[in-house]
């Protein structure tokens, strides 16, 4: 008769020690991730050497996008790569329009990721990479705008080609992201300042930003913009005002 | 009684003793305490060597993470000092912002450093799981033992 209830018992007990290693594996949420080009795209800017450039579309193709718990926290300052102790990626190739929708226009989901363990995702890498299809098939990045100054104005296809990868700390601005709670949604952002490449005419001359940017005007020249650029200078990719190491070829 | 219990006894006899004699009583005595306050002052700069004047600083304390603990602004200079409450060890981590321009700088404050990231909790039914587990065991263990005592 013990023997009876003794095996049963102990089968019962073995199957609710499996079960509570399988059920669930820890708390989980959701964590979005988003691209931003900001007013600078959304609404156009005065570069630094005086054209008013308004973009009708900023194609930029992301892969590899992965969010981090790290612990202490990365610096991009260090130039290494990433190391979490929470890694999750995005496993597509997105190519985004930077420019879509109106000049108040939110920032736009890249895609989300769900059930994944919940904590503080206080780093992000991803690459910008060259599409193999689409508005963008060749390039990593795509920019089709008018940029006008003094009169003229010129229709302008600025296209890179260089593939960067890009490993950020933390994001800086209003609000911390990425704290992820049981049941809840975080989000992430990509951020691009593209005042990097062109220059910012509400800048000092010899402000930083302007001295590293190459500005519009070697773009008029060529429309169908040729022109080299070293896009690991540029500083192009951001988490909010938080940096990124940068590394193109 | 046994000598064993005699022994017990006498122990237990002893220990009280530290509990019912009255120790020495000293009039005008004097009481010093002193808490140990860390004070964190941050210098932020641009690359060029130029100071953040003004800039906008968030400190966040270890155990509220989205809320800000402290707000305030760099002097002329790019300073700026708070006292972090140390009943609350762990990553500080402090912002600082001035058009267009930021960064982050985590201080770890007292005895051990919690961690800024988790791998993720357990839900109720994992932990119902566990305890019932260890009170089974317990149960079983005694169960055991008062078998072979009585055998």
């Amino acid at each position: 008769m013990k023997k009876r209830i003794f095996i049963p018992v102990v089968a019962l007990s073995v199957l609710s020690i499996i079960l509570a290693g399988c059920i669930g594996g820890g708390a989980t949420g959701k964590l979005q991730l988003y691209a931003n080009g900001e007013d600078f795209v959304r609404q156009g800017f005065v570069s630094k050497d005086g054209w008013s450039i308004n973009f009708d579309h900023v194609y930029i193709t992301l892969s590899d996008v992965t969010a981090y718990q790290t612990d202490p926290a990365y610096d991009p300052h260090s130039e290494t790569d990433i190391e979490g102790k929470v890694t999750v990626t995005l496993d597509k190739v997105y190519t985004i329009d930077l420019a879509e929708g109106d000049e108040s226009a939110p920032p736009i989901l890249v895609d989300e990721l769900l059930d994944v363990p919940v904590g503080h995702y206080n780093a992000i890498s991803w690459e910008m990479a060259r599409a193999e299809s689409g508005p963008a098939d060749g390039h990593s990045l795509v920019m089709i705008g008018t940029a006008e100054k003094e009169g003229q104005t010129i229709d302008f296809t600025i296209s890179i080609d260089e593939e960067c990868e890009y490993n950020c700390g933390e994001y800086v601005g209003d609000e911390r992201k990425g704290i992820l709670e049981e049941g809840g949604t975080a989000d992430m952002e990509m951020t691009f300042h593209f005042d990097h490449i062109f220059g910012d005419a509400e800048l000092p001359a010899d402000d930083g930003l302007n001295l590293g940017a190459v500005g519009f005007e070697p773009f008029a020249e060529d429309a169908e913009s040729g022109t080299v650029i070293d896009m690991t200078e540029m500083h192009l990719g951001h988490v909010g005002e938080g940096h990124c190491h940068c590394q193109c070829h | 009684m046994s000598k064993k219990l005699r022994v017990i006894a006498a122990i237990i006899g002893v220990l009280a003793l530290g509990l019912v004699v009255p120790t020495a009583v000293y009039a005008h005595g004097v009481n010093i305490e002193y808490t140990s306050d860390v004070e964190i002052e941050i210098v932020a700069e641009y690359d060029s060597g130029e100071p953040l004047a003004g800039a906008q600083v968030a400190v966040y304390a270890p155990d509220d993470p989205s809320t800000p603990w402290l707000i305030g602004v760099c002097d002329d200079q790019g300073r700026f000092s708070f006292t972090p409450d140390t009943s609350k060890p762990g990553t500080w981590d402090v912002q600082v912002r001035l058009a267009g321009h930021g960064d982050m700088i985590h201080i770890p404050i007292g005895e051990d450093t919690a961690p800024t990231g988790g791998i993720g909790g357990y839900t109720q039914l994992q932990i119902g799981l566990m305890a019932a587990c260890v009170v089974w065991g317990s149960v079983g263990t005694a169960l055991y033992f008062s078998r072979r005592r009585n055998a």
